[in-house]
């Protein structure tokens, strides 16, 4: 437990005053080097710890400090971690998951919010950060007449700043491009990293998917969309560089499985891949016990590592080691190195969230896109 | 005489206009924005803070136009260039284990009468090495030159003539920041050195490299992790005693004394400059003659401002 904290609870009865005293001056939870403490104050009949980590249980009890209104609990956590959780407070017979009220720190998602714990040496990277030295780039929307989809797919365009029609940019397609941009800030890491000269003024086309669990599952018609409908068609829009060297594509969770799942239906086009926490579940044998939505990812995936091909020149991949993927994402790096593949696979200290997926960012876009920072002198 | 400025990047704080202040004359400026490759000439924005006629001597589209008509010239700039970069390869080679041997040695502790001597011994390796690189250097550019004057092509005399014209009537030259070897190649193409050491010089970031008798390039952390600095050429060698290093507050790790001391006493003579945004440097008959925010490195690992002599 946090020393602060034993010192206020060894106390027989600490008054209100010395529990209000001693919340307003720490910062919660209570990071000692790699023991965190986390803290609930309030009424209850128990609380509990939510976080979704792989390997830990999903639901820790905190414990009631005698006299006082705080409950508690520390766990280990390794140094450079970052977790998101809730507390599930019951009460009267209710169970109800909320944030931390003591902790301002929030991450969000598709669903919602959820409180941050930064690990001992975890640091938001300043690239991830509004820098106003930066030129911004603009976003434009185009529609794309899909017959594959038969209807109209709309795609945000990421402009890098001083575009110019007379020169030729990198194109990289991002699935899930509306969420890389509320909650991974893809607009300002892009911004950063190309004032920073890390990565090249490039093109970004960014995708959506109104039912991503169908279309991103290993979906014959989703890649026919990307390579035969919206590549062509921005080509025709922008000045692209028509190499595959110079054409990327990314996606996070199912949107890694749909992003190598394009690369492989469409060898050649591709030339980088950036992977973020792909959801590459597989069978060797039996059911693989991850639930129906995963069934056509499995097929694709078990397809896959009988004919693994060309999917790209460079890889990318990353992952959480606080989540149960890690295992799928390990066992893929080895395969795609047979193929003489330039795979660089990163493990972080974290899980399957848009945080995790925005702080590697930077490693991941800037070895496959390297910049002119060596040679560039502005 | 002339006078040459030399200024940090102009982002955020622009200052391309302060020398233009004790500049007295009204002709056209020429421009050197080759380092900006495709965007070469993009260059309203600098006119409209100098507020001078301004012609960009097109030196990027001339050379690709050079290249393009004479195969047998593009050839052997071809050659020369896979040359270097394999030379440079080979030399950070060496220069990573020579490097990381001088730098263990400066945090190394133990008895001072011994350490000193090592140390000593280990930056003049690095210093013999980076010697021997940019001879080796020299001797490909030497090579290449004496085959083009051979045989020097129509084209290459035509532009060289139209740019000789365009500085005739202009007493002063902006050089851009921008991709530095490729500034770099282009003035070379051109032989421009020597014409440009006569005029009054306005240049930033690259621009100001490419003046000194060497170029060294630097970035302490890149994102594919840190790298030490590299001799990469020889300069035009118009302001010489001098690295200049734009931009080194962000490129720099420059609260880390070791690196700090190791990078002066490398190149010592020669003074390395910070050119952060916002700094000025105004060199007159081979002295300082007015500095700005101009910082230098030194031995001790400390950051010094730079006065004028």
């Amino acid at each position: 437990m946090n020393p602060a904290l034993r010192k206020l609870v060894r106390k027989s009865a600490p008054s209100a005053a010395e529990v209000d005293s001693f919340v307003a001056s720490a910062t919660f939870p209570l990071v000692d080097g790699t023991d965190v403490t986390f803290v609930y104050r309030g009424t209850a009949d128990a609380v509990y710890l939510r976080c979704w980590i792989a390997g830990l249980n999903t639901a820790q009890s905190l414990q009631h400090l005698e006299g006082t209104d705080l409950w508690a609990i520390t766990i280990e956590l390794p140094e450079q971690s970052r977790i998101e959780y809730k507390f599930e407070v019951v009460s009267g017979g209710q169970r109800e998951l909320v944030l931390d009220p003591l902790n301002d720190v929030l991450a969000h998602d598709p669903f919602g919010a959820n409180s941050v714990c930064q690990g001992y040496r975890y640091e938001r990277p300043d690239w991830t950060e509004h820098d106003e030295e930066a030129r911004e780039g603009s976003i434009e929307l185009i529609d794309v007449e899909s017959k594959a989809f038969r209807e109209r797919r709309e795609v945000k365009v990421y402009l890098p700043a001083r575009f110019r029609k007379n020169r030729r940019y990198p194109l990289l397609v991002v699935h899930d491009g509306q969420d890389y941009l509320r909650f991974a800030a893809l607009k300002t890491v892009l911004d950063n990293l190309i004032h920073r000269l890390e990565i090249p003024r490039m093109i970004v086309a960014m995708t959506n998917s109104p039912d991503r669990l169908k279309e991103y599952a290993g979906n014959d018609p989703h890649a026919n969309f990307l390579a035969n409908e919206m590549l062509p068609l921005l080509a025709d829009k922008f000045p692209l560089v028509d190499e595959s060297y110079a054409r990327g594509i990314m996606g996070a969770s199912f949107g890694g499985v749909a992003s190598l799942h394009t690369a492989w239906r469409y060898p050649g086009l591709f030339g980088r891949l950036l992977l973020q926490s792909g959801s590459f579940a597989f069978s060797d044998l039996g059911a693989h016990g991850r639930g129906p939505v995963f069934d056509p990812i499995v097929r694709f995936m078990n397809e896959f590592r009988e004919n693994p091909g060309q999917p790209g020149e460079k890889i990318y991949m990353s992952c959480g080691i606080y989540e149960s993927l890690i295992y799928e994402n390990r066992s893929l790096v080895p395969r795609l190195q047979a193929q003489g593949i330039n795979v660089r696979f990163e493990e972080a200290r974290d899980a399957h969230n848009w945080e995790n997926w925005r702080d590697r960012l930077r490693n991941g876009l800037s070895w496959l896109f390297p910049g002119p920072v060596w040679m560039v002198y502005e | 005489m002339a006078e040459y400025f030399l200024l940090g990047p102009q982002r955020p704080t622009v200052n391309v206009d302060a020398p233009f202040k004790t500049i007295d004359d009204q002709q056209p400026v020429a421009v050197v924005s080759a380092g900006w490759q495709d965007a070469e000439g993009d260059i309203d924005d600098v006119g409209k803070i100098v507020k001078r006629p301004l012609v960009d001597l097109r030196l990027y589209q001339r050379a690709e136009e050079v290249l393009a008509s004479e195969a047998w010239l593009h050839e052997i700039y071809r050659e020369r260039q896979d040359r270097l970069q394999e030379l440079q390869r080979l030399y950070r080679l060496r220069l990573r284990q020579s490097m990381l041997a001088a730098r263990s040695l400066l945090r190394a502790e133990g008895d001072p009468a011994i350490l000193k001597h090592e140390q000593r011994h280990a930056i003049s390796q690095q210093r013999a090495l980076d010697r021997h690189h940019l001879q080796r250097i020299c001797a490909i550019h030497n090579e290449f030159d004496s085959r083009i004057a051979n045989d020097h092509p129509p084209i290459l005399r035509e532009h060289s003539a139209e740019i000789a014209d365009v500085l005739s009537r202009c007493e002063t030259v902006i050089i851009t920041g921008g991709n530095v070897a490729v500034l770099l190649n282009r003035l070379r193409l051109f032989d421009l050195g020597p014409m440009l050491a006569q005029k009054n010089i306005v240049a930033w970031s690259a621009g100001a490299m490419v003046l000194a008798d060497k170029v060294v390039l630097f970035h302490d952390n890149t994102s594919q992790g840190i790298r030490d600095a590299e001799v990469f050429d020889s300069g035009l060698g118009i302001v010489n005693e001098f690295v200049f290093l734009p931009d080194a507050k962000h490129r720099l790790m420059l609260s880390d004394k070791i690196r700090v001391a190791l990078l002066c006493r490398r190149f010592a003579p020669a003074a390395c400059l910070a050119l952060d945004s916002g700094s000025l440097l105004r060199y007159e008959n081979g002295r300082v003659a007015a500095a700005q925010g101009v910082r230098r490195l030194s031995r001790s690992g400390a950051l010094r401002k730079v006065r004028a002599r």
